[in-house]
């Protein structure tokens, strides 16, 4: 049990140093284009996150994120600026039905696996895109909605109000929600669904064996996966201000899983730091003008081959070796 | 002669009824009909591509029979989805093992639980006290399984690692997980020396000593001598003959068919 305990120590330290880093973080990076990047790194924390739930745990090959990425923000905003809907409403509106469309795209893609699956998943995002782009009634297509208003203000009791257009407090909001994000997801982990989830994922005719229902779990995870897609994108129309189609391509989706792929697929803090190094990445890199796009595609490869297990194997390993021999 | 001789008014647990499977135009299975007592250790034996693993697989869901009936304690399961029969009691393993390879031995045990998971939704997020409750049970039961399959000192191995007869008794010991009241074990014996398949053979008498049904389809004609109550021999997907281990060896269309000119080399 001595190790039941450290290991929960050992949890919330971890917990306890993402509030700091979130806390602190704001007050370092100090002008508007840093404290943007640093939205930008939440949402795409989120987003590689839920991927990383139903590809590394599920082992579902899901390519539709930047789909659910969009459903998730066009739900907010329309329900907003055209129903007049309030923003918390909309935004849990939001989530669920960026959730129903992973639950839809996984009923129709059951049967399949693998590449077929990433290739309905893919169609799924195109789709959606084109979707976006056409229905202009809706959508007002490529022209965009704008000015879209950011959260409302917060009112705590004996606070001052926290007013969302101040990035900084926009921010708290954004990595609260990731934070937030990777908990369930952790939680969910290491309950007996984690152990579920591993098992379809290694072996789906054994897992059928032990009495899994297979089909109705990568549903669940794909419903779960969007759902905090949908999150992110929910924030985005307020953040940016304005909303237009291009947001959500099907490059996103690759973005994303790029993310997820240097971080290490199957793990939590790999999407966290593949998602945060390739959204700082080529704003760092912007300094030496197209080059940074080979600079960018090679760091690529060179995690992809020489690291198949993503930053996260990386800290794992550092750890290890800084960590005295003596101690297990 | 098997050391505890079935009742012979035992009800039947499973029973299978004009069982037929085609594929294309290969009949794999043709007619088998079969009825497991309760308590009972059922062999199904025959040569290679008679159709064993066909009516294995037919018997657990993971086909459909083209005709016939599968029922299980009364239960008509022949429309029911093989993650359903689970729940129903019966368990399985596969000819080709089939594990967790990234798991450990333990987790892969631990799995086997899942459908015997007693916790409420909303704890799988907060984690509650029935879902440490749970995770503490279901690891000292994978822990006690893996003891009584001879597995103690491997429980945090990933099983990729195993040797060929530990990952055997591990699939064994998964399959137990479920709690099944029928285990089917599709060539358990197969690719191990004689030291594994003794201790095989005693674990198998022991479950069958403590209540559990076992149909065994098998190769390894000691073994089915040994622990069969009653013994269904098929060759191209036809019942070719049924009776207790003795009278199998008598039968001269079993002899000729499956075991081949000469008696068998088995104690009596």
């Amino acid at each position: 049990m001595t190790t039941l305990a450290s290991a929960l120590r050992s949890r919330s330290a971890t917990y306890l140093l993402a509030l700091i880093v979130i806390a602190v973080l704001p007050l370092i990076f100090t002008d508007s284009y840093w404290r943007t990047n640093l939205i930008v790194c939440a949402l795409n924390v989120m987003l590689a996150l839920g991927l990383d739930f139903v590809l590394g745990y599920a082992g579902q090959l899901n390519l539709g994120q930047s789909a659910f990425y969009g459903i998730g923000a066009y739900a907010a905003t329309l329900l907003v600026t055209r129903l007049g809907v309030p923003f918390w409403a909309a935004y849990a509106g939001a989530v669920l039905l960026a959730g129903l469309a992973g639950v839809v795209l996984s009923l129709f893609a059951m049967r399949l696996r693998g590449h077929y699956l990433a290739i309905a998943s893919l169609g799924f995002a195109v789709i959606t895109y084109q979707i976006l782009l056409n229905w202009i009634s809706l959508t007002q297509g490529p022209l965009g909605i704008y000015a879209v208003p950011p959260p409302p203000a917060l009112a705590l009791p004996g606070l001052p109000a926290i007013d969302f257009h101040n990035l900084a407090a926009l921010f708290y909001l954004v990595a609260g929600f990731a934070l937030l994000s990777y908990l369930l997801l952790d939680q969910l982990i290491r309950s007996p669904i984690g152990e579920t989830l591993a098992a379809i994922r290694e072996d789906e005719v054994s897992a059928t064996a032990l009495g899994i229902n297979c089909a109705a779990w990568k549903v669940f995870a794909f419903g779960a996966g969007s759902a905090i897609a949908g999150a992110a994108g929910g924030f985005y129309g307020g953040f940016v201000g304005t909303l237009t189609p291009d947001a959500f391509f099907i490059t996103e989706s690759f973005t994303i899983l790029a993310m997820v792929v240097v971080g290490g697929i199957g793990t939590l803090t790999g999407p966290v730091l593949g998602a945060i190094l390739l959204t700082i990445l080529p704003e760092l890199l912007r300094g030496i003008g197209d080059l940074r796009l080979v600079v960018y595609g090679a760091a690529l490869t060179l995690v992809v081959l020489f690291m198949p297990g993503g930053l996260a194997q990386a800290a794992r390993l550092a750890r290890d070796r800084l960590r005295p021999a003596n101690t297990p | 002669m098997t050391d505890a001789m079935v009742a012979a008014d035992a009800p039947v647990l499973l029973r299978a009824s004009g069982l037929r499977k085609s594929f294309g135009g290969v009949h794999a299975v043709q007619d088998i009909s079969l009825g497991v007592a309760a308590g009972a250790v059922f062999a199904v034996i025959g040569p290679n591509g008679a159709g064993k693993s066909t009516l294995l697989n037919l018997l657990s869901g993971v086909f459909r029979p083209d005709a016939g009936r599968v029922t299980f304690d009364g239960a008509d399961l022949t429309r029911v989805a093989a993650h359903r029969r689970v729940r129903h009691g019966i368990a399985r393993t596969f000819q080709k093992i089939r594990l967790f390879a990234h798991l450990s031995a333990l987790d892969n045990v631990v799995a086997g639980f899942h459908i015997h998971t007693t916790v409420p939704a909303w704890q799988y997020v907060i984690h509650g006290p029935a879902f440490r409750a749970n995770h503490a049970r279901c690891r000292a039961e994978a822990a006690r399984l893996l003891a009584f399959m001879g597995l103690e000192a491997r429980a945090s191995v990933v099983a990729g690692s195993l040797s060929y007869g530990e990952r055997r008794m591990l699939e064994i010991a998964r399959a137990l997980a479920t709690a099944p009241r029928l285990l089917m074990v599709d060539e358990p014996a197969a690719g191990l020396n004689a030291q594994e398949v003794e201790r095989l053979v005693e674990r198998l008498q022991t479950l069958r000593r403590d209540g559990l049904t076992i149909l065994v389809v098998e190769h390894n004609m000691d073994l089915v001598m040994t622990i069969a109550d009653r013994v269904l021999v098929i060759d191209y997907g036809q019942h070719l003959f049924e009776g207790p281990p003795a009278e199998v060896q008598q039968h001269p269309g079993v002899i000729a068919a499956y075991l081949g000119d000469e008696a068998p080399n088995v104690k009596p």
